[in-house]
């Protein structure tokens, strides 16, 4: 460090350079893994029409015609050996892929305000996934020998069509690991100056990797459940790889899994903080875990709003490819998990919002928002008690009689969509003011114009409210189909108004307001558990939608090209399902208790013996 | 939405509420025709659907 200081010092011409160096480099990978994401190029751009128009290939592959006795018979069901490898694989991988992308925001914060505690917050962050890391690959490789032992023609023909593409993503690994190495080690040695942002440029450049990794086994997972570049009928490759990759669900799939991932990972490191607050023998140490509680559960808040928004896109892309299997997924045997789905996510929204107004007790400044608490809960209950509520119920004779017919008078309009949209939209707004009224605990407003920023803020919430409302009731009860869809629009993009409105007015309200004292540290215990129900509902909630992702192919492996002859070639029951992903759920747990304590375990040190001759 | 500002007086604090509002209003309303007829559903001036 003193050698590369002093040289600066005596040519300051290299140090500009290097400086705009350093910095150019850091944003020009920036860039790169924003426009990678979401295959933005091959959405606005036509680079993916371009690549695929001199395409025309024709490889005499065919999709093949897999028989029963073809599947190798290991005495117990292959498909529970690949659901187990292959979810547990996804949660670990969602997880060390998500880590590095908040990590660097993170520790960029940590440049842009000059304070330690971010930089320090980031690295323990990454400590917490590096473990993680080697136990992604371990699964990754269990999943790889499952899927080629036990469906090996299956295997073979996706081999064939992705063709060298599966080298790519094996060195792609080891760039990642590789780079996520040299990222993680060289924390201290590039911790202050220009090299402060080689280490960013590092982290970065992690997170282009990790993104194309992420992309390319969507591309697989995608092109099974909505196969493109190959021909229907027969299954012979036609396209390149572009035109095979880019299927109708990439993009959603893309989207929905990159935010998740990141909702995910914020919810484990957050477990991993409130258990090290519980544990902490200090007020220093708590102080530190309880900040680091909040950061993790404003990241898993932050990417877990617009989620649905992002799945709502993905189900609408569902049924533009096939009617039939929209059904399958929302109407028919699998409908009823997305009433499970909506008790878990209504189980992350009131441990959210129920963690925000434990921390308001960090500032005596909270005093002034508490009493709207009780409302938000108020709507918190009855939009989780509408979503919930099902539209269909298996009823025996009797009981259609009790009922009055095959849906009850007044609960069977809250078992359709656009009262759950409506319930969804409140929720979220719901928790986003619980979020704003927490960060406007410690501050008091020093600007003349503030009542006119809080009357302009309470007229947009109280305006978005009533539009969600009178949308999903007009428009989804009084209107025809295409409306009631269309209007949905409407509420999610009234819902992220009040968003944007209220973070942008509160920048602006807030920027030099006077900050009121508050102590990190001084939260219940209680609020941790809030902190351990987070990972808990994410990790049953992935288990629960894989399932539905994967079983809406029904009796195909690759969706109306390769059948599946196996003895598994059908939807699992529910009750056999809900085994499964508690099976992963609780593994997956333990595996995590696993990485915190390996993590807790590298900061102790044994006492070193007492000489008692000397 | 609660301060520690005095704020404006009675009539001045009606008059920005009703700004406020009036505002959002249009706002929403606006957002809703531009949406709707962005995905080929158009609505009439009272917001009922036009096809």
């Amino acid at each position: 460090m003193a050698i590369f200081q002093t040289t600066q010092a005596h040519i300051p011409g290299v140090q500009r350079w290097f400086n705009k160096m350093t910095q150019t480099m850091f944003w020009t990978l920036l860039v790169m893994l924003v426009l990678g994401m979401f295959g933005i190029a091959s959405e606005f751009t036509g680079f993916g029409a371009a690549l695929a128009a001199d395409a025309a290939v024709s490889t005499g592959v065919t999709a093949p015609e897999i028989a029963a006795s073809d599947y190798p018979n290991i005495g117990f069901s292959s498909r529970s050996v690949v659901w187990i490898a292959a979810q547990m694989h996804l949660f670990f991988a969602a997880f060390v892929l998500a880590v590095p992308l908040f990590v660097v925001v993170i520790e960029w914060l940590g440049v842009k305000t000059n304070d330690q505690r971010y930089d320090d917050m980031a690295h323990e962050f990454m400590k917490v996934s590096m473990t993680a890391y080697s136990i992604t690959a371990l699964f990754g490789g269990l999943l790889a020998f499952a899927l080629f032992v036990l469906y090996p023609h299956l295997m073979g023909y996706m081999t064939r069509v992705f063709d060298t593409q599966m080298l790519w993503y094996a060195l792609l690994f080891f760039a990642e690991s590789a780079i996520l190495y040299v990222y993680y080690y060289s924390w201290g040695a590039l911790r202050y100056g220009n090299r402060k942002w080689v280490h960013l440029s590092l982290g970065v450049a992690l997170n282009v990797v990790g993104t194309s990794i992420l992309f390319i086994a969507n591309a697989w997972a995608t092109f099974m459940m909505a196969p493109s570049g190959v021909d229907i009928a027969t299954g012979a490759i036609t396209g390149n790889i572009w035109e095979v990759m880019r299927g109708p669900l990439w993009n959603p799939v893309n989207l929905h899994r990159f935010i998740a991932n990141i909702a995910f990972g914020g919810a484990v490191v957050g477990a991993y903080a409130g258990y090290k607050l519980l544990s902490a023998k200090t007020m220093g140490e708590r102080a530190h875990y309880d900040w680091m509680g909040y950061t993790s559960n404003f990241i898993a808040v932050l990417a877990f709003l617009p989620l649905p928004f992002a799945g709502y896109w993905l189900m609408a892309e569902v049924y533009a490819y096939s009617q039939q299997m929209g059904i399958t997924a929302m109407g028919g045997i699998l409908a009823w998990l997305f009433i499970v789905q909506a008790v878990l996510i209504g189980t992350i929204l009131l441990a959210s919002n129920y963690y925000l107004w434990s921390g308001m007790s960090r500032t005596e400044g909270s005093q002034r928002y508490q009493w709207m608490i009780k409302y938000i809960a108020v709507v918190l209950v009855l939009g989780f008690l509408v979503w919930v509520t099902p539209h269909t119920i298996i009823l025996r004779a009797s009981e259609v009689a009790l009922l009055g017919g095959s849906h009850h008078h007044l609960l069977g309009p809250l078992g359709i969509m656009p009262a759950k949209n409506i319930a969804v939209n409140l929720m979220l707004i719901a928790t986003f003011l619980s979020f704003q009224l927490y960060r406007r605990s410690d501050k008091q407003v020093t600007v003349s114009w503030a009542p006119w920023g809080n009357a302009v803020l309470t007229a947009i919430y109280l305006i978005a409210v009533i539009n969600i409302i009178f949308a999903g009731i007009y428009y989804g009860y009084f209107t025809n189909t295409v409306y009631k869809v269309g209007s949905s629009v409407t509420q999610v993009v009234s819902t992220l108004v009040v968003i944007v409105a209220g973070v942008v007015i509160d920048s602006l309200m807030f920027k030099k307001a006077k900050i009121l004292p508050s102590q990190w540290g001084r939260v219940s215990n209680r609020s941790q558990y809030a902190l351990f129900a987070l990972p808990i509902a994410f990790t049953w909630l992935m288990a629960l939608m894989g399932y539905v992702r994967s079983s809406v192919r029904t009796h195909w492996h690759v969706y109306t090209v390769v059948k599946d002859n196996s003895a598994d070639n059908f939807i699992p029951a529910i009750g056999y399902a809900g085994n499964m992903m508690t099976i992963v759920t609780v593994l997956f747990l333990l595996c995590i208790l696993f990485i915190f304590w390996i993590a807790s375990l590298s900061n102790s040190k044994q006492i070193p013996p007492v000489n008692k001759a000397g | 939405m609660a301060n520690n500002n005095s704020g404006p007086d009675k009539p001045a604090s009606l008059l920005m509420w009703v700004v406020a509002i009036g505002a959002s209003l249009l706002l929403f309303y606006g957002l809703d025709q531009l949406i709707m007829a962005s995905q080929g559903l158009p609505l009439n001036l009272d917001l009922t659907p036009a096809q």
